[in-house]
């Protein structure tokens, strides 16, 4: 029976077709997001709270679209911790997706994406934007002296503190504790929060303690390791301390930045330590205790003299494997230097600006204390195996600070890891 | 095939076909090969490529991203000699260990409950699927809510104040567990109901007339003829619970001793990219979950392997 074995062959050739064709449907969606849908739509890869429908980054959209209609940008959501938005964002690109546009970057994601070779180079438009932005936002762009995102917004560590329960912010970090211990008791509330789960929000809380002891991790060009192990274990102590003294509220340990801002919202603490993002969000929340009874200040220092904070915030890179540059490249310009998206941070949703002349022009307490504290903000290094130290310092420290784990030996252990990023 | 041969008998001229394909063209056998080629290639193609291509992988040495050499079985030597890595494998074993155990349990009440006749069963049996229904990470967010100090729902309950179960090893763990056994034992639930309804009720009613009490029947009669079930219902929790990943990664994020080969893995695959590394940790997690099922295919024995268990 022949037709017996033609029917055979073509059911096998039918098969192994259909199973082809996902792969090439594929291809047709990317082409899709990329250049389809009657123009050049681009999408823009960001997360975070001010990302979801009605936050600030969705009416930064909403404006370039009025402005330019034949290129509309869409947000595509990412999560809200930086960790995941990382990975959501590599794994697009390392398959060389074009599905994203613009990327919001994380200040230290810098080095690991201009490595990997997953944006464009700004060297063309550098001038116009190192004219426009601050200078700590700017540096946290570039990489190995070249220009590879926009700075859109940049963030310090404020302390949140009520005033209701406290007649003035603390200077050191021992009053703050200290008052935090005896109002908490006599409140019935928490003392302090931070975010102080395992992820790179511990790292930068741990840094801020660290730096205000004046400890440093490399020299400027980082080709020398400065890490200090007993500054590092009088930091890591002090936290140990906070914790099984009950200075930090019981919280502290799972807390990231939403969790922490919640409490205080809910007037479950005294003393917060978060990004400006929260004084909007506390304001607006008339039902909250903490609403009307709050201010904010400059984080402590050990010695109380000056403040030092991390430096946080995300640039706008152009995805390399963008269908549609020239447009993107528009568009991170456009809201690195246009005072319209720019001002519309601040007055939105106090998330801080990097355009310079906005911070002359607007009078509010956020962007206030910004101005004083952002010129002493720190950046974490933007180096490429940035993650790496992170997850290892977020291993080491973090059981030591919660009493798990020998305090010298884990800051031992992250000297150690330093010193092999350097070769 | 059963039904190739058996469908043509009616018809005198289909009956001369399958005598003369034997003859001259393609046997019956080698008909079904073909037949079942496409899919063998589209399962090698997603199933094995992938595990193949991470053994290979795994050979080689890398700065993050970029490859700097074959590196032999270095990264094995790395892994197994990083006391990361142990606790990793510690942590997922008593996961796995406490939690297919409770989930055993607690599905075979279920199971045992669902199969009786009674008022209200249609409901009941919907009722006690739902936690099975909800999505893996939504039930971890939600657990991370109700174990989490803030907003604390079971400390507020139970009234504990500021327990901090996800804030220390041991009870960290224990709420991992806790959610596990919450999700899935519904699930075992369902494949050992399936397992109860096969066994006929001639058996147990048998056993009533010679005089057998409740607690005979069950382990005399039910769990023995239940055994292929149960076996397929432990395979698949143990080889499911030796991947746990998002409960982990969403409740703890893999802090107070909580980390998992899955997480670990994930970091350096996604996190802190090292493939060749992360390939070598994904192979030894690959072997060690193979070896177990191995061990559980073994127990279930051949011929239910075959697909002659359901007949017997």
């Amino acid at each position: 029976m022949r037709a017996r074995r033609w029917v055979a062959a073509a059911g096998t050739f039918v098969l192994v077709m259909a199973a082809c064709t996902p792969g090439g449907d594929d291809d047709g969606d990317e082409g899709g997001d990329g250049g389809g849908d009657g123009g050049g739509e681009l999408v823009w890869a960001i997360g975070g709270a001010e990302a979801q429908p009605g936050g600030v980054h969705q009416q930064v959209a909403e404006l370039w679209n009025e402005q330019n209609p034949d290129n509309p940008i869409r947000i595509e959501l990412l999560p809200e911790e930086a960790d995941q938005q990382r990975e959501q964002q590599a794994l697009e690109l390392q398959a060389e997706g074009s599905g994203f546009d613009v990327l919001g970057v994380d200040v230290i994601w810098t080095g690991e994406y201009s490595e990997n070779g997953w944006v464009e180079s700004l060297e063309d438009v550098r001038d116009e934007i190192e004219e426009a932005s601050l200078p700590g936002a700017f540096e946290s762009a570039t990489w190995g002296g070249e220009l590879w995102a926009a700075p859109y917004n940049t963030n310090a560590g404020f302390l949140y503190y009520r005033t209701d329960l406290v007649d003035s912010a603390p200077t050191t970090w021992d009053e703050l504790c200290q008052t935090a211990t005896t109002t908490a008791a006599s409140a019935g509330i928490g003392g302090f929060i931070g975010q102080g789960a395992q992820y790179e929000g511990f790292v930068v809380n741990w840094l801020e303690y660290y730096w205000s002891a004046g400890g440093e991790l490399y020299n400027d060009d980082q080709t020398e390791v400065l890490f200090d192990t007993e500054i590092a274990a009088e930091a890591t102590q002090f936290m140990a301390d906070a914790i099984s003294e009950g200075c930090y509220a019981p919280g502290f340990n799972t807390a990231q930045e939403e969790p922490a801002r919640n409490e205080f919202q809910q007037g479950n603490v005294v003393f917060m330590r978060n990004w400006p993002y929260v004084y909007g969000l506390v304001n607006e929340d008339t039902g909250s205790p903490a609403n009307g009874n709050f201010n904010i200040a400059p984080l402590p220092t050990f010695e109380g003299e000056g403040t030092i904070s991390a430096l946080g915030g995300f640039n706008n890179a152009v995805s390399a494997f963008s269908d549609n540059t020239d447009a993107a490249i528009d568009f991170v310009v456009w809201a690195a230097t246009d005072p319209e998206p720019q001002t519309m941070l601040a007055t939105e949703a106090s998330v801080p600006p990097t355009l310079q002349s906005v911070y002359d022009e607007l009078d509010d307490p956020v962007m206030a204390l910004l101005g004083e504290i952002l010129p002493d903000a720190k950046p974490r290094p933007p180096a490429p195996q940035w993650n790496e130290i992170s997850v290892e310092m977020q291993r080491a420290l973090h059981p030591a600070v919660n009493g798990q784990a020998d305090i010298e030996q884990a800051v031992e252990t992250v000297r150690t890891f330093l010193e092999g990023t350097i070769e | 095939m059963t039904e190739m041969r058996t469908a043509p008998t009616g018809d005198a001229r289909a009956d001369r076909g399958p005598a003369r394909t034997r003859r001259k063209g393609l046997s019956e056998r080698a008909l079904a090969r073909l037949f079942i080629a496409p899919s063998l290639l589209v399962m090698a193609l997603v199933a094995l490529f992938p595990v193949i291509y991470a053994i290979v992988l795994s050979l080689y040495s890398y700065t993050r991203r970029q490859r700097t050499g074959f590196g032999g079985l270095d990264n094995y030597v790395d892994a197994l000699t990083d006391g990361r890595f142990w606790s990793a494998t510690q942590f997922t074993f008593t996961f796995t260990v406490t939690s297919v155990a409770a989930e055993f349990l607690i599905g075979l009440g279920f199971a045992l409950l669902m199969n009786q006749t009674f008022r209200g069963r249609g409901i009941t049996r919907a009722a006690i699927l739902i936690p099975w229904v909800i999505p893996t990470v939504i039930a971890a967010q939600m657990w991370f809510f109700m174990f989490n100090v803030t907003p604390g729902f079971i400390n507020n309950i139970f009234g504990l104040g500021d327990f901090s179960w996800l804030g220390q090893p041991g009870w960290a763990t224990f709420a991992i567990v806790f959610a596990d056994v919450w999700k899935t034992a519904p699930f075992v639930a369902l494949l050992l109901l399936a397992g109860l309804q096969t066994i006929p009720s001639e058996m147990t009613e048998s056993g009533l007339v010679d005089g057998a009490n409740a607690f005979q029947r069950l382990w005399y009669i039910t769990l023995p003829l239940l055994r292929p079930a149960i076996l397929v219902a432990l395979l698949f929790r143990t080889v499911d619970a030796l991947r746990v990943y998002d409960l982990v990664a969403v409740m703890t994020g893999g802090a107070f001793d909580t980390e998992s080969l899955s997480v670990l893995v994930q970091q350096y695959v996604v996190r802190t990219p090292n493939p060749g590394y992360g390939s070598a940790l994904s192979t030894i997690t690959f072997i060690l979950i193979l070896a177990v099922g191995m061990v559980f295919v073994r127990m279930l024995g051949r011929d239910i392997v075959v697909g002659r268990g359901a007949e017997r």
